[in-house]
This record gives C-alpha cells, structure tokens and sequence, in this order.
C-alpha cells in the first residue's frame, strides 16, 4: 500500500527533474535532427534509450541486495550533494550572479557546434549526429535514472518514481512534437529550484534515517525540511538581488 | 572512449558541482555521524545539526560564489 505522504513528493520530484532533463535532452535531438534529419536522432535516441534500459536491469536487482539503512545512507549522501547542488545554481540564477538557462540560446549554440564538427570530420555525417543525439539522450537519462532511484528506492516507490519520470518524457517529447522548436519558455530555473529543494530535503531524510535519526512524523517531516530549504534558497536569492537593485538605482 | 570519459565527466560533476561544497557536505554528515554513535548526542539533535549545517553550507557556498563572480577579475587571481 502506497503511503501519499512520501510517495507525493516522490513522484513529484522525479517527475519536475526529468522534465528539466528531458527538455534538455530534447533541445540536443531536435538539433540533430534540423542538421541531418530525423533518422540520426531517432537512432542515437534509441540506441541511448536501450543502454538506459540496460543500466537499470543490472542495477535494479542489485539495489535489492543492499541493506536498506547502507541504500539510505548512500542515496541520501549523494541526494545531497546533487540536490545542494542544484539549489545552489538556481539561487545563483534566482539572485542575478548568474545567467538564466536559455534552451534557444543553446539550441543556436549547439547547432554551430554540431555543424562545425559535421564538416570537420570525414566520417559518416549521420554518424557523428547519431553520436551526438545519443550522448544526450544518455548522459540527461543517467541523470533521471539517479532521481528516480534515489527518491523512490528508500520506501519502495520505485515503480511510482518511474511513472513520474516517464511521465515527464511523454509531456515533454508532445509538447516538443507539437511546437517543433526548442522548449524556451519551459521555467527551468523555477523547477530546478522546486527540484533543488525536495531533492536537498529528501537527502537529509534518508541521511538521517541512514544514522538511525527518527524523524518526529515520520514521512511527514520531508514538507517540513523542504519548507526550511526553500526558505533558504528564496532568502538567499533575494539577498542576492539586493546589491543589483541598488547599483541600478 | 571519448563517450565513456564525457559519463564519467558527467557523473562527476552531478555530484561535485564545487568542490567546497561537496567536501562542506560530506564533512558534516561525518561529524554528525560519529557524535549519534560515540557520545550520547540525541538523534533528533543530530538531525537538527545535519539540517542546520546542510543549509549553512548551502548558504556560504552561495555567497562566496556569488563574491566571487561580482569581485573585480584581478580579486579572482
């Protein structure tokens, strides 16, 4: 029986990070596919989408042998690191100190780039945009494989985490369908800092019951720690955009 | 190889964005850890301190960053 208090923030959590992934890796395929046309970044898309599938039938039945308080310490360790980590860029980005992601900017960008290297190499061109879409596709992938298993693994929501996820990529992939341009207007500060900050909470639940902490109401404390981040990123960012305010006065 | 190098770069980096603030992180849940198990800390003040320190570092990785990007380039060298 699913438990609504910690399987809300599961789902959506893995569902806000993979849209913010897979918006990212869409931008890269779409560009594939304006240079050299769909079927490289169908098949890159594919074939990245197959060595997925692989890392997580190898790794699902392993995750299964590790001692559950070592899983929630680990996960909760690198949930940390990777959900402060985000936080802190969307801060930065929130305050002004550093740009705001620009997916058509980066479209433009990787088009020069993929071009410049389609004519520089004497290998198939296919190929290298094939590689291209696939090098995406997988390393945004390997990084929803991650949230998915770290926010569902610790009370047994995978399959609901993965639902989120793949939820994300179907939202994602028709909206992509219909606009047919990079997905520019997608606020993906705003969900990296929401992500930022029910991954940072998240890594400290499962650190500390990987310790052995109880927390007082148990799933109920996740809204509790995810309050106090978020408190703390908006203050933050807000401090940040103090000194801009009065220079430009 | 160079896909399998620019994983293992990606990897990295999803988990060592700064190195300060990974080693920050790391160093507090061992600190909390060794006080729940070898002095008779309660755990829920244990909890209380990995939170409290997880956001500090969040905090003063935020504001030396930020320092650090709006300081004259020469303050940088």
């Amino acid at each position: 029986m699913i438990e609504w208090s910690t399987a809300t923030p599961a789902i959506s959590a893995a569902f806000l990070a993979s849209v913010v992934e897979v918006v990212e890796a869409f931008t890269i395929v779409l560009v594939v596919a304006t240079l050299r046309g769909w079927k490289p970044a169908v098949l890159g898309t594919g074939a990245a989408l197959a060595a997925l599938a692989s890392v997580v039938v190898v790794m699902g039945p392993l995750l299964d042998q590790v001692p559950l308080n070592i899983l929630q310490l680990t996960i909760g360790v690198l949930l940390l690191l990777f959900g402060i980590g985000w936080l802190r860029k969307a801060s930065l980005r929130a305050g002004g100190v550093i740009p705001l992601h620009d997916e058509g900017a980066i479209f433009a960008k990787k088009t020069a780039e993929l071009r410049d290297e389609v004519q520089r190499q004497r290998t198939s061109q296919d190929w290298i945009a094939g590689i291209a879409a696939f090098k995406a596709v997988l390393l945004e992938g390997l990084e929803v494989i991650f949230i998915v298993i770290a926010v569902g693994s610790g009370r047994g929501l995978l399959w609901p985490a993965s639902l989120g996820a793949l939820a994300a990529c179907v939202v994602v992939l028709m909206i992509g369908a219909i606009a047919h341009r990079p997905l520019a207007r997608v606020p993906e500060n705003t969900l990296k800092f929401g992500v930022g900050v029910m991954l940072s909470a998240f890594g400290v639940f499962w650190t500390g019951e990987g310790l052995g902490i109880e927390w007082p109401g148990h799933d109920l404390a996740l809204f509790v720690l995810a309050v106090l981040f978020l408190i703390a990123g908006l203050m933050s960012a807000q401090m940040l955009r103090q000194p801009l305010a009065r220079n430009a006065q | 190889m160079n896909i399998l190098k620019d994983v293992l770069s990606e990897l990295f980096s999803m988990f060592v964005a700064d190195a300060r603030l990974t080693a920050s992180i790391l160093a507090i849940v061992v600190v909390v850890a060794l006080l729940i198990k070898w002095t008779s800390m309660p755990q829920l003040a244990g909890g209380l301190l990995l939170l409290l320190g997880c956001i500090a570092v969040l905090l003063s990785s935020i504001y030396r960053e930020a320092n650090r990007r709006r300081s004259p380039p020469e303050a940088n060298e």
